[in-house]
């Protein structure tokens, strides 16, 4: 028997990876021992088969196609991938025909051995023959996705029928190989590296720039993240499948092809899922290219795909048939630009989600019929929540759907409804593609049932008690000598407030008080307070809080709104005109009822009669009156007696405003629970701190409380209070706050949260704090009170699915009646209950969603979700993350318009001239900023860096250069300092070659300056440029905002290789002193008392080199390979000519006056050299708000060699536009808007902490887990948060920031310690920077995990510790990992000793 | 016009495959001759060659379904 050709490639060692390989391979080694890329196919195959001839067939197709003998291997961190010439697989074979049910055991061997970890290094896939049957076999074939997409398998599948044929008609030898993979790793490589293709690959760096960061699913929030994923299946059926193709081919929906057409339909669809449960209007998702133009490759096995992202936009307005429209312009642009070769990680940032359309499919084996079985391995990309597989790979005519669900992501509820939400919008697309997609309801009848009958069952509940009087009056039976208030030492018992409370009652009747009034309560909380409502309601009038520290006119609109009959109130408080009101003094009143009768008025009190009318204000119009019920209030107490209450009597504190219904709870709850009530008045002046009383008095036992009245306790010592419920309410309570109240006290305390609008009486949903689960970055609300219920609803009034974000509206019996005499609001706040065509639900203009856990989560206002430039931020999000740095104790963040005289009013420092809109500035009361102040410390030591001519004579002088050789280069711009110091050079006798950079703005003025004093000295002089000088001034504007840099950094190039071609050991330049303190000798590098000019000087080295290797337009077009490697640092030397003289001003304008025919240029209207210089200022100052000269200026001034009047006079000067316009135009300049604050919004954030905290630290903090545009642009710290008289924080009380409030920052912390500095060493080569600070996050530096793994594999070859690569994540700072190591280091040597 | 896009077709498109004519008329897409891939391609270089734009309502199967066709569409775009 004639063996199969064997191979005729030959073993191709050491090859580089595709960018899919690489991604995939970074994937693998994020997650080592996850079968994430197994690709599993099994062939079921009804038939009579050969075996051995199978066998045979088999080992041909591995002789004949290379890309199943690839092997790989890992050098350092680089991948490389070997294609053997030859690899020996003898397929097993396995005869189950005999066994008891042989399906059953092949389909738990596959589950197993699908999920098997291939050894790469040996053999890239796993196959095998299974016998089920005489007339059934299976073969199973799977191989890593490294070597393999779909189209690949059906290649491979092809080609093995082909030869299973050949085989048996023994004509194996006949049948040509596979086309080599290899030739497509050739063209990949040099199409990723070719010039020609970067505007491809700049389309796709823009498109991904352009992505916000990717949806949270189902509103999953968590931080778990685990590669399993389950897979769901959809079979559409024959009727749905002919149903959309025959969409496909409608004139308004087709595309090139019908495969191209249906494509389209799913990707609208899944923009259309992803938008509906993601809540994100931008919405993308990635899809491999096939890549595989050519009839050549279509015939090639191995793995071609490329993943490129698609994305849209969606509006409200939007119908899946306006949104397709879109989606074919962008799968044309897709087809266009995904080409081989242009993918990178960076791509893979934009999305969570994956859509694999399959067009390939298998025809039967050799005449047999055959059904394929795509094997799922249980586990996926962590980073692809969600993928969509859509295909018919056996031809069968419908349309197959795989959701790979991962498991963290979605619980296992949600897994089994994702794929009918989805089907939801195939048939809507199906059925009527015009509708509006916000109408298109995609929740199941089964999850609407759930929740209805949840609902119905609230209103079951039933409260013990008929009302609160009838509450009352069972504790005063039942312990008449029970303390009920206790005051200010003083004490009253249950019998005896009884008493009095039936005798003011009476008081009152007799005054005229009726039932149903409504009579306003104008007093300090007191023993009367509690009397005066009780009396009230004994009447059956109702009760209205109108606090006497209100403004006089809130006051009086609620006197007149509530049309209130009598005002109890002590008349020398009174400062308002009651109106039609009553007065009611109290004084008067209680010593008159001490002669009525011990008895309550006869009067039947009714559920539906009103308790009480709760004014509130809400964000915009008038304060509304919100009628409550006795029934709603008594169930309200009921339940939370039940709930909160144990045997132990209750000792509640009474310390928060009584026009807070939060209040309520500690108002009524005491007394009808037989307990007491400490009641603490608030100070006739002053801020309402009374809960510090309470905390300290240390005599209650429960509290109701704000999260903002929490943290004032923060300072409080909390060890031994006596408080063992806590009941929070009123705003979002962060876990943060309620972990660390929780672990102060101890774990007798219980936490509860209480969610609830003064709509719904106090509080409706609850969760009782659980600090093992709660970790979230708010406690969730939890659940639904007894008589309550709730829905969450999109913005069309659909029920939203588990975990979905949805307004919430509540239902039950603790709904307010309306708003008093606000027939319309009320009409609006109180619709009707669509789900049971009656009663109402309130809308709350909350937003919210249902965890994991079935808990309600509360996600803040729907008016709090702002957003900045266009994209959406979640202050309640920033701020738990800030909440979450250590020190700070509270956060409040917000976002709002810049007011104009912000904008308009700048000042400057009076000491330099830095202007306050320079960033990070701040002035102290002499109005002198920081910089001044802390160079007033640091001055003395940085005297030792500079040196005296004397030196610099010694420095040549011990240098010799061969005759004729030149000593050095200066480099000549024609200004005062540089000329100046030619002629020093000159005069010490040096033979000097002068450059100057002539790049194309110089002015003739300047020029001729140049001639003449090189001339005059009889210097040798060059003039150098360069073609791409425009290029290159474009990508210095865009990417610093002015034009400087892109020269200085030319000039420095261009010098260096002269340096190089001439021999010449040393470059002096002419930086001025102003200059050296503004880019090298800054206040980090003298804070230690040690430190060290050489280190310095290594340092500056350091970053020169680093400098000179970043990325950018120069390294583009100018030749920079030699710097490739260090030698040409110590070939050539940069000498800064100002660190060896301390020449005056004076004295070199008098000596270039005098000496040299030098001329200040007066064309260019500076103090500068060239024309374009304007260009770049007026750049700056349009993006940044102030001149790029501001800062190198202001140091010119702080050392004495410039006035400040001068730099201000130039750093205001208005700048002609219309010369700088025509000069941006000329060199193809656009601005490039990146995105952060150039807007009119101020995005700021307060905190309250014990101890300053390090501003930059904080924004490092917040860059490790918020994408860039969700970090303040300001941070200010308060000694605290203003709060509002019902104990919420006070917005509008917040401080503007001002010159005084911004804190100083350090943002450059240079890494220190040997540690660190090769950390940073490792960090600059492979993020490619010219600098690393110490605590900035590698992510945030452009980090992604291939950088990882490089990272990780230079710091495991240097430390020898063998960290895993995660560990990066984990540290991913200089000095976060150089103190890791350290600790891992100290670790090791103890372990040893 | 015909053989400048005849000769893009057959060099960059159909590479590789054996028969070499291709006719004006022939049904470029329903064929299976070109893919979605090539027509987008084919587009590309019609827009470069000819120095044109063309907007994305026009990028339909009758403007593209042959040769001729194309032909015909680019005379009307260019009149338009």
């Amino acid at each position: 028997m004639k063996q199969h050709l064997v191979s005729t490639s030959p073993v191709i060692q050491a090859q580089d990876l595709t960018q899919s390989q690489l991604l995939m391979w970074a994937g693998q080694t994020l997650s080592p021992s996850a079968p994430l890329y197994n690709m599993v196919l099994a062939f079921k195959i009804t038939g009579s088969l050969d075996v051995a001839k199978f066998q045979l067939a088999f080992q041909a197709l591995v002789n004949g196609s290379d890309s199943m003998r690839i092997i790989f291997q890992d050098e350092a961190g680089i991948p490389k991938q070997t294609l053997l010439s030859q690899l020996e697989y003898q397929l097993p074979f396995m005869d189950w025909s005999n066994h008891d049910s042989p399906i059953v055991e092949y389909k738990s061997w596959a589950v197993k051995r699908s999920q098997i970890q291939l050894d790469l290094s040996r053999c890239g896939f796993d196959s095998a023959l299974i016998k089920i049957d005489t007339e059934q076999y299976i073969w199973y074939f799977n191989q890593h996705h490294l070597i393999t997409d779909a189209w690949s398998v059906t290649v491979l599948y092809s080609k093995m029928v082909e030869l299973y044929q050949a085989a048996v008609t023994e004509e194996l030898t006949l049948i040509p190989a596979i086309p080599n993979f290899s030739a497509y790793l050739k063209e990949e490589k040099q199409r990723r590296e070719s010039e020609k293709h970067l505007p491809v690959r700049k389309f796709w760096e823009e498109k991904v720039r352009s992505l916000p960061s990717p949806p949270r699913l189902y509103g999953y929030r968590g931080e778990e993240s685990t590669s399993r994923s389950q897979r769901v299946f959809l079979d559409l059926g024959q009727e749905r499948s002919h149903q959309l193709r025959q969409l496909a081919q409608e004139a308004d929906v087709r595309s090139w092809t019908p495969h191209l057409s249906l494509f389209n339909i799913f990707a609208t669809s899944l923009f259309a899922f992803l938008y509906k449960v993601g809540g994100q209007e931008q919405v993308a998702f990635g899809t491999p290219a096939h890549n595989r133009p050519t009839p050549l490759w279509k015939e090639t096995a191995g793995v071609f795909i490329e993943i490129f992202p698609m994305a849209a936009e969606l509006s409200s307005g939007d119908s899946l048939g306006s949104l397709l429209q879109r989606v074919k312009a962008e799968s044309n642009s897709f087809l266009r630009y995904a080409q081989t070769g242009a993918a990178s990680p960076a791509l893979s940032k934009g999305f969570n989600v994956i859509l694999n359309y399959i067009h390939a499919a298998f025809s039967d084996f050799a005449g047999m019929p055959m059904e394929s079985d795509w094997i799922h391995p249980q586990h996926c990309d962590p980073r692809h929540h969600l993928r969509l597989q859509v295909h018919d790979m056996d031809a069968s005519g419908s349309i197959q759907l795989h959701f790979d669900l991962n498991e963290a992501v979605f619980n296992e509820q949600q897994r089994k409804v994702i794929p009918q939400h989805f089907l939801a919008i195939l048939d809507a697309f199906i059925n009527d593609r015009s509708q509006a997609i916000e109408s298109i309801s995609i929740i199941t009848e089964r999850e609407t049932d759930a929740r209805k009958k949840s609902n119905a069952d609230a209103f079951a509940y039933k409260s013990p008690h008929k009302n609160i009087v009838e509450a009352l009056a069972i504790q005063v039976k039942a312990n008449p000598d029970h303390v009920a208030i206790e005051c200010q030492g003083h004490q009253h018992c249950y019998k005896d407030f009884e008493r009095k409370s039936n005798q003011f009652a009476q008081e009152l009747v007799r005054q005229g008080v009726k039932p149903g009034q409504r009579i306003g309560i104008h007093l300090r909380r007191s023993p009367e307070l509690l009397l005066s409502i009780w009396a009230i309601l004994k009447t059956g009038a109702c009760y209205i809080p109108i606090p006497p520290d209100y403004p006089k006119k809130r006051i009086a609109y609620m006197l007149e709104d509530a049309d209130v009959s009598f005002l109890i109130a002590s008349k020398e408080d009174l400062t308002v005109d009651l109106g039609q009101a009553t007065l009611v003094d109290l004084a008067t009143a209680l010593s008159q009822s001490a002669s009525q009768i011990d008895q309550r008025p006869k009067v039947e009190i009714k559920g539906k009669d009103l308790a009480y009318i709760m004014y509130t204000s809400g964000s915009t119009g008038r304060p509304k009156g919100v009628m409550i019920s006795h029934t709603s209030l008594m169930q309200y107490l009921s339940w939370a007696q039940a709930l909160y209450l144990d045997d132990q009597p209750a000792k509640i504190a009474l310390f928060s405003s009584i026009a807070f219904d939060l209040t309520v709870t500690s108002l009524f709850l005491p007394l009808i629970a037989g307990g007491t009530s400490y009641v603490y008045p608030e100070p006739s002046n002053g801020p309402d701190l009374a809960i510090l009383d309470v905390i300290r008095d240390n005599q209650v036992n429960f509290l109701k409380l704000t999260p903002s009245h929490l943290a004032l306790l923060s300072d409080e010592d909390l060890r031994d209070s006596q408080v063992r419920t806590m009941i929070v309410g009123g705003e979002d309570f962060k876990t943060e706050l309620a972990s660390r109240i929780q672990a102060v006290v101890g774990s007798q305390l219980s936490i509860y949260n209480e969610y609830g609008p003064t709509e719904a009486t106090v509080g409706c949903v609850i969760h009782p704090y659980n600090v093992e689960e709660d970790h979230g970055r708010s406690v969730p609300i939890g659940q639904a009170s007894p008589n309550m219920g709730f829905y969450l609803l999109d913005p069309a009034g659909h029920m939203v699915p588990q975990g979905v974000i949805g307004e919430l509206y509540l239902v039950g019996q603790g709904l307010a009646q309306a708003y008093w005499q606000r027939v319309d609001l009320s009409a609006e706040r109180f619709p009707l209950n669509p789900f049971t065509e009656q009663g109402r639900m309130y809308k709350t203009g909350d937003l919210a969603r249902i965890n994991h856990r079935g808990q309600v989560e509360y996600l803040g206002r729907i008016d709090d979700q702002v957003k900045l430039d266009g994209r959406r931020i979640e202050l309640g999000e920033v701020e738990s993350i800030m909440d979450d740095f250590a020190g700070i104790q509270q956060s409040v963040v917000t976002l709002h318009a810049k007011s104009e005289d912000q904008v308009a009013e700048i000042c400057n420092c009076t000491n330099c001239g830095l202007p306050s809109n320079y960033p990070n500035v701040s002035f102290d009361e002499r109005g002198i900023c920081q910089l001044c102040n802390s160079f007033e410390n640091y001055q003395q030591k940085v005297q030792q860096y500079f040196r005296t001519e004397k030196d610099l004579q010694a420095l040549f002088a011990t240098t010799k250069v061969p005759a004729g050789t030149y000593d050095c280069i200066m480099l000549l711009s024609g200004g005062k300092d540089s000329t100046y110091a030619l002629a020093q050079l000159a005069e010490m006798g040096l033979k000097v070659l002068a450059f100057t950079l002539d790049n194309g703005y110089i002015s003739e003025q300047a020029k001729a300056n140049i001639r003449r004093v090189v001339k005059a000295l009889g210097v040798d002089h060059i003039f150098g440029s360069t073609p791409a000088m425009d290029a290159i001034f474009v990508d210095s504007l865009q990417r610093y905002n002015n034009v400087c840099d892109g020269c200085f950094k030319t000039i420095y190039t261009l010098s260096i290789k002269l340096a190089l071609e001439k021999k010449i050991p040393y470059i002096v330049t002419g930086l001025s002193r102003g200059q050296f303190f503004e880019t090298r000798l800054t206040e980090e590098l003298f804070l230690d008392d040690d430190w060290d000019i050489e280190a310095i000087d290594q340092t500056i080295l350091e970053a020169r080199k680093a400098y000179h290797r970043v990325d950018d337009a120069i390294k583009q077009h100018l030749d920079v390979s030699m710097f490739e490697d260090d030698e040409v640092f110590e070939k050539v030397r940069f000498v800064d000519f100002y660190r060896y003289t301390d020449v005056s001003l004076a004295s070199m304008y008098d000596y270039l006056d005098q000496r040299l025919p030098w001329v200040r240029p007066t064309d260019t209207g500076r103090s500068t050299n060239c024309l374009i210089n304007q260009a770049g200022i007026y750049v700056h100052k349009k993006e940044k708000g102030f001149s790029n000269y501001a800062f190198p200026y202001s140091w010119d001034v702080r050392i004495g060699h410039k006035t400040r009047e001068a730099s201000l006079d130039e750093i205001n000067e208005v700048i002609d536009e219309k010369t700088v316009l025509e000069i941006l135009n000329e060199i193809g300049y656009t601005s490039h808007q990146t995105g952060h604050q150039t807007s009119q919004q101020q995005f700021i954030a307060y905190y309250t902490a014990e101890e300053t905290i390090d501003v930059a630290r904080l924004r490092a903090h917040l860059a490790k887990h918020l994408p860039v545009y969700m970090i303040p642009g300001h941070f200010i710290q308060l000694d605290t948060i203003p709060l509002s008289p019902n104990g919420k924080v006070d917005r509008n009380a917040l401080p503007q920031p001002s010159q005084q409030d911004t804190t100083t920052e350090k943002e450059f912390v240079a890494p220190s310690g040997e540690i660190e500095e090769a950390l940073a060493s490792f960090w600059t080569e492979v993020l490619h920077l010219s600098e690393i600070s110490a605590n900035a996050s590698f992510i945030e530096l452009g980090g992604n995990s291939l950088v990882a793994i490089r990272l990780m594999a230079r710091i495991n070859e240097t430390f020898e510790l063998g960290l895993p690569v995660n560990i990066i994540f984990e540290q991913p700072t200089v000095s976060s990992m150089a103190t890791y190591i350290e600790n891992r280091i100290m670790e090791l040597l103890e372990t040893m000793d | 016009m015909n053989d400048i896009l005849i000769e893009y077709i057959q060099t960059n498109l159909l590479a590789g495959q054996s028969d070499a004519s291709l006719s004006p008329e022939d049904d470029l897409l329903g064929s299976g001759l070109v893919d979605s891939l090539g027509m987008i391609q084919l587009l590309a270089f019609i827009e470069e060659r000819f120095e044109i734009k063309v907007p994305p309502q026009d990028m339909t199967i009758e403007n593209f379904m042959s040769v001729e066709a194309i032909c015909n569409y680019l005379v009307r775009l260019k009149a338009a």
